[in-house]
C-alpha cells in the first residue's frame, strides 16, 4: 500500500474543498475526502473510510455550530436520529471492513441519483 | 410516535450505510429529511449536521480499532476542513431554501454519476493487486 509522508500541501488542499462543501449542504465533507483520498493520496476505500471519519470530527462540528447559532438545529429530531446512528455507525464499520468495495459504491451510487434528482425536480 | 420511530429508523439506516462508506450520513440525512419528514432545506442541513458529528466520532472510533485510520492525513484535512466548514456554512445560512434545495439535489446527481463511473474501474484495478491492504 502506498501512503503519503510529509506533504501536507494535498491534505490542506482537499480538506479545504471538503470543508466549504460540509458548509455548504450540511453533510459531513466524506463524499469529497473518500474519493480524494482514494484517487489523489492512493488509500484504499477502506482506508481512505476510516481516515474521511476522523477528519469529519472537525469539519462537522465547525459546520454544526455556524448552523446552531443561527436557529437551524432541529435538536430533538437530531437526537432520535442519532439514537438509531449510534448502532447503525457500529455496523457500518462492521460492515465496511467485510463487504466488496464495488458492490458497496454501486449500491450507494444509486440511492444519491434518485434522491438527488427527486430534491431538483 | 411514528414520526419518532421513523427518526429513529432513518438514523439507523443511514448510520449503517453511511459509516460503511466512510462519511457522516448527512448524504442521506438532509434529502430523507427534506423529501419525506417536509423539513425546510437549512433546518435539514443543520440536523444532519448535528447528527453527523457525534456519529462520525463513533465511526472513527470503531475505524481505528481496525486500524483503518491514517491520522496524518486525518489531521490536516479535518483542520482544513474546519475553514471551509466555516466558509461554507456562511454561504448556504445566506441562500434562498428553495435555490439550496436544488443545488443540494444537483450536487447529489452529479456525485452519484461519478461514484458510479468509479465503481466500475474499481474492478479491473484491484484484482491484478491481492497485496495487503
Amino acid at each position: 500500500m502506498r501512503t503519503v509522508n510529509g506533504n501536507l500541501i494535498k491534505p490542506i488542499i482537499l480538506g479545504s474543498i471538503a470543508g466549504i462543501v460540509a458548509g455548504l449542504f450540511g453533510v459531513g465533507g466524506g463524499v469529497i475526502v473518500v474519493p480524494g483520498l482514494v484517487l489523489w493520496l492512493g488509500l484504499v476505500q477502506r482506508r481512505a473510510s476510516g481516515t474521511s471519519a476522523a477528519a469529519i470530527v472537525p469539519t462537522s462540528a465547525a459546520a454544526m455550530a455556524s448552523f446552531g447559532l443561527s436557529g437551524s438545529v432541529d435538536w430533538r429530531v437530531a437526537g432520535l436520529i442519532l439514537i438509531g446512528s449510534v448502532v447503525g455507525a457500529w455496523i457500518g464499520a462492521w460492515l465496511a471492513h467485510r463487504l466488496n468495495e464495488r458492490v458497496l459504491a454501486i449500491a450507494f451510487s444509486i440511492l444519491l441519483l434518485v434522491a438527488g434528482v427527486r430534491m431538483v425536480l | 410516535m411514528l414520526e419518532v420511530a421513523g427518526f429513529i429508523g432513518l438514523g439507523l439506516i443511514a448510520a449503517a450505510f453511511a459509516a460503511s462508506m466512510g462519511i457522516g450520513g448527512g448524504i442521506i440525512f438532509v434529502p430523507t429529511l427534506v423529501v419525506i419528514f417536509g423539513f425546510d432545506q437549512h433546518l435539514a442541513q443543520g440536523t444532519s449536521l448535528a447528527v453527523v458529528f457525534p456519529t462520525v466520532i463513533v465511526a472513527t472510533i470503531a475505524h481505528a480499532r481496525l486500524k483503518n485510520v491514517e491520522w496524518r492525513l486525518s489531521i490536516p484535512i479535518g483542520l482544513a476542513g474546519v475553514v471551509g466548514a466555516l466558509v461554507g456554512s456562511r454561504i448556504a445560512l445566506q441562500l434562498d431554501a428553495d435555490l439550496l434545495r436544488r443545488m443540494f439535489g444537483t450536487f447529489l446527481a452529479l456525485l452519484a454519476v461519478r461514484m458510479m463511473w468509479r465503481a466500475w474501474k474499481l474492478k479491473d484495478r484491484s484484482e491484478p493487486e491481492p497485496g495487503p491492504s
